[in-house]
């Protein structure tokens, strides 16, 4: 925009050099991740491999780390579909009702959303040492009550957009508040939930800190505790084995992307907090 | 109390309220904590021994410890630097032109550039610690590729730069949601606007100085805000790829706090920490705030 009005030939050409150089510095790590992967003599240089195996992906897919990649996925499933759940119950009514001080709970919302994790780790630390949940039961409350706050937030935001008159009209019908919910709201925001479904998984898929400080056997860790603990630990680095296993677990992360894609934009919309 | 001015809900307002009690719950949980974590600060509470048990009250022994013993003032410093870099100059600076450029420029790359950057966001933050903690080794790609073929001596950039390998791996990493953010941004400025200064004679810069920075003051105030708030705070990506080190060189406050909390066991003393961490990130958010506040008025 800024310099499309006319674009000189040397101005074009420069930007696309521009481009070609953000190309090449963020694809780089990629690529060498890729070739790695796949290359039986993996090393941490940047070499194009000359023969191709899949083992490093069949070693990631089996013992310790095909375990820490189901615990992954559970973590972030139960987690998410909690906190979509929760968070849908809590801002229908957040949306339709009028509650005294609303907008003071919504702020307060935005403000423990920006709340960072080192403001509640050692009450979180101390209560699961008590009540015994330093186990996997424990890394999910914990990623749900962090998720919370952002999702009913969004959430709220969204069913504002949905029009009062469909529900209205429901309830002539004669639908019980269940079904309309069930019938009219949650098919209608089936975008909003999806944002709030897939962002809350993604974060806990990415989650290291509570993972870490909670869990302690590497059978019970997620994929982040695990790789972390992999290149951390043993001096002679498997790189072989670490990029396959970096790429089993970004590659869920990607995908949710790209399904989402579209409905991201959404999601954006509806961080700003409307009063 | 709960009133609505839906018919339909008047009925269906107390099934309703209830089956939010498990979210509330969880909510005022998370404040709850909060408020045990100023608590916590004002004690001597630890990990184990006694103090674990039998915790007593110090008053502000542990704020007067963070300003009298230089640890803490020493990872406000790296934070800082950290922060200033890595999200204000690399993640806003960078998402920024790299948003104005793609909007205008005919590359036929766009697509690939713009899933170059994404990745890098949507990789998550031990994949790239463990990526660029590769790279930065004395054999990694940046030694072999580029530092030797122009003569130098291989080293292990962990040890050497190490706060610039991790200024750089942050760029990488998160500079996608500030281009995402300016990106949707630039669609709502309308192109007739650019045409006219462009019409009045101003040139690239002119342009990019007095039209299309003005407009999206608003946009890049909160963006600076969010990235601001969360680089502050970020753990993970330099716990993973430096742990701190070597020596304190990379030590930002979350790892400060952790490393004192958890692994010198010292919980009152990290909830201190802590604290004033939030303190320091609620002061910038305020002179943000205010700023953007002064000058659209």
């Amino acid at each position: 925009m800024m310099t499309s009005v006319k674009p000189s030939f040397t101005q074009s050409t420069s930007t696309n050099i521009l481009l070609a150089v953000v190309i090449i510095a963020w694809l780089s790590p990629l690529s060498w991740l890729l070739m790695t992967s796949v290359n039986p003599n993996a090393s941490g240089g940047f070499v194009v491999p000359t023969s191709f195996t899949l083992d490093h992906f069949v070693t990631v897919m089996s013992g310790t780390s095909l375990r820490q990649f189901l615990n992954s996925l559970f973590i972030a499933f139960t987690s998410a579909t909690l906190t979509a759940i929760l968070a849908a119950f809590a801002a229908y009514p957040f949306s339709r009702l009028n509650i005294p001080y609303k907008n003071t709970i919504l702020w307060s919302l935005a403000l423990l959303r920006i709340l960072p994790q080192t403001a509640i780790i050692i009450p979180v630390f101390l209560t699961g040492r008590a009540l015994g949940l330093l186990n996997t039961g424990g890394v999910i409350l914990v990623l749900t009550l962090m998720n919370l706050p952002f999702a009913i937030l969004l959430l709220k935001n969204f069913f504002d957009t949905i029009p009062s008159e469909l529900e209205e009209a429901s309830y002539m019908e004669g639908a019980t508040l269940y079904q309309t919910l069930t019938h009219v709201v949650f098919p209608l925001s089936r975008a909003g939930l999806a944002v709030i479904w897939f962002m809350a998984f993604t974060t806990a898929w990415n989650e290291f800190l509570f993972p870490f400080l909670m869990l302690r056997s590497d059978q019970a860790f997620p994929m982040a505790v695990g790789l972390y603990a992999a290149f951390g630990q043993y001096g002679a680095t498997d790189y072989g084995f670490l990029t396959a296993y970096s790429i089993i677990y970004t590659a869920p992360a990607i995908f949710v992307y790209f399904l989402l894609k579209r409905n991201l934009t959404t999601g954006f919309a509806g961080v700003g907090v409307k009063g | 109390m709960i009133s609505t001015s839906h018919v339909w809900l008047r009925r269906s307002a107390k099934p309703m309220a209830i089956a939010a009690i498990p979210a509330v719950l969880f909510i005022l949980l998370f404040v709850f904590y909060a408020g045990w974590t100023i608590w916590t600060s004002f004690t001597d509470l630890s990990l184990l021994g006694r103090k674990s048990i039998n915790p007593s009250f110090v008053g502000f022994d542990n704020y007067i410890r963070l300003i009298t013993r230089d640890g803490f003032l020493q990872s406000v410093w790296t934070t800082t630097v950290f922060t200033f870099f890595s999200a204000i100059v690399g993640q806003c600076g960078i998402g920024l032109l790299l948003a104005i450029i793609m909007k205008s420029s005919r590359f036929r790359l766009k697509s690939i550039v713009e899933f170059a950057i994404l990745f890098g966001w949507l990789a998550p933050d031990v994949v790239a610690a463990f990526m660029w903690n590769a790279f930065a080794s004395s054999d990694g790609m940046i030694n072999v590729m580029i530092l030797q073929p122009l003569g130098f001596e291989s080293v292990n950039l962990l040890n050497e730069y190490a706060i610039e390998v991790v200024i750089i791996s942050n760029i990488w990493k998160g500079t996608a949601w500030s281009y995402l953010l300016f990106s949707a941004a630039l669609d709502t400025v309308s192109r007739e606007v650019i045409e006219a200064a462009y019409m009045d004679g101003a040139n690239a810069l002119q342009r990019l100085r007095h039209v299309l920075l003005p407009l999206l003051r608003a946009q890049i105030a909160t963006n600076l805000l969010f990235v601001t708030i969360w680089t502050y705070a970020f753990f993970s990506l330099i716990y993973a790829l430096t742990g701190g080190g070597p020596g304190r060189e990379t030590e930002v406050l979350s790892i400060y706090m952790y490393k004192q909390a958890f692994d010198v066991g010292k919980l009152g003393y990290g909830s201190a920490v802590a604290i004033a961490m939030m303190l320091i990130v609620g002061g910038l958010s305020i002179f943000y705030v205010r700023q953007n506040k002064d000058q659209t008025r």
